[in-house]
């Protein structure tokens, strides 16, 4: 049912996060991987290093400490932090080790890391790998920048993909609060044997629109009524996208047999209405409340 | 595949049962109105609430049924259109001004049986 209702609906364009966009948006080229990979041959014993300086420094603050519950957790998550690291200079960037960096990220959202604790924990990383880097290759510092620049573009793409998760993390709670919030504000309300009543309070926007048509048809099936009583004295006002979806809901209730009384139609949301050209059969409005009420018993034949 | 018409009183029912192709869409409804015709039935129910998915060939084919039972003398009243095609008729314009419609079978023979209209 809501995809029907919200098929019309434009999705975002997903291309201008696909993976080639990005490593373009990064600059991110075969060039850079293959530098990183220079340093296969010393990685091993620079991994070591860093993450071993890496966990000392964190480990002083209580906040990251609070992260780990034992010594051995410790250990784990430095074996991970190895293969990261071993990962990030082996250079392969392609969709497997996008989804492995979107997990990571994932699990320090979960773990309540804050933007500011990563992004801090990771220039610590870098500044590490970079000091290790001068130390191992001093005869070559021209070589070793290079590797170090390439190695930051590297990481900077690893910080965007764990961010977004963030992000992503946040999105879908903000839509699931959203969906539950609007589920709860459309009540459908059994007055007596076949009337429904649907008070409808606050702003409608298009999401609730949808909610709400979905509510009422579904209620109607479900309580057998032949009358639904829909009082939208709580909207001050509708736009003409979420008029026409009113219109639209109501024409479909007759279709399904049941007369729809709209109650409370402020002057602003009657002139919507009206410039909508509305003027179907099949819709009947009410002053207020108790006189669509009266209406809606007439029908019955009460 | 074959409507049923059932012979209720002064009613007949069909039940649609599945959805038909255009062909078996005007057979339904030549025979439809050759027995309402042959019985003078004074009401008609067709029940639709098997159907997922309603088309404008056949919203207009209903619209024509109802039409032409009406001019035989017979008030048709289509039953059971399910919320989802309801909403998807509505979106494709399909507003169904013209036939009368109640919830299900029950609610469309009573509508028959004490002269209760929709309008």
């Amino acid at each position: 049912m809501n995809e029907i209702i919200s098929r019309s609906k434009l999705r975002a364009d997903p291309g201008e996060n696909a993976p080639h966009n990005v490593l373009a948006w990064f600059d991110l080229t075969d060039t850079d991987t293959q530098q990183a990979a220079q340093l296969g041959p010393i990685s091993g014993q620079v991994a070591e290093e860093i993450i071993n300086r890496f966990y000392d420094h964190i480990l002083r603050f209580d906040s990251a400490a609070r992260q780990f519950s034992s010594d051995k957790q410790i250990e784990r998550v430095k074996a991970a932090q190895k293969r990261y690291f071993i990962e990030l200079i082996a250079g392969r960037i392609d969709d497997v080790y996008i989804a492995e960096r979107r997990r990571i990220g994932r699990i320090h959202e979960a773990a309540g890391i804050t933007p500011t604790l990563y992004i801090g924990s990771y220039a610590y990383y870098l500044h590490q790998l970079g000091l290790s880097i001068c130390e191992k290759m001093a005869d070559d510092p021209e070589t070793a920048f290079k590797l170090y620049l390439s190695l930051q573009k590297i990481a900077h793409f690893d910080m965007a993909l764990a961010l977004e998760t963030y992000v992503e993390a946040r999105e879908a709670k903000i839509e699931t609060q959203q969906r539950e919030m609007s589920e709860l504000s459309t009540p459908v309300l059994k007055l007596r044997e076949g009337l429904i009543l649907i008070p409808v309070v606050g702003e409608l926007d298009e999401s609730r629109a949808h909610t709400l048509t979905v509510a009422l048809l579904a209620g109607i099936r479900d309580t057998r009524a032949r009358v639904v009583v829909l009082d939208i004295t709580g909207v001050s006002f509708v736009d003409s996208a979420v008029a026409n979806h009113l219109i639209q809901t109501v024409l479909a209730a007759r279709l399904m047999g049941a007369k729809s009384v709209m109650t409370g139609v402020s002057p602003a949301v009657a002139q919507s209405l009206v410039r909508l050209g509305v003027s179907v059969g099949g819709l009947y409005t009410a002053g207020d409340l108790e006189s669509g009420i009266r209406e809606a018993e007439k029908t019955l034949g009460l | 595949m074959t409507v049923p018409i059932l012979r209720q009183g002064k009613h007949l029912i069909a039940s649609v049962q599945a959805s038909l192709s255009d062909r078996e869409m005007d057979a339904f409804k030549s025979r439809l109105l050759a027995e309402a015709r042959r019985v003078n039935a004074s009401g008609a129910v067709i029940d639709v609430s098997v159907l997922d998915v309603l088309d404008s060939f056949g919203t207009r084919m209903l619209g024509e049924l109802v039409i032409a039972l009406r001019l035989c003398g017979t008030r048709g009243i289509i039953v059971g259109i399910q919320p989802e095609v309801a909403f998807a008729m509505v979106m494709l314009g399909m507003h169904g001004q013209q036939f009368e419609t109640a919830l299900d079978l029950d609610a469309g023979l009573a509508m028959l049986a004490h002269e209760v209209t929709l309008r």
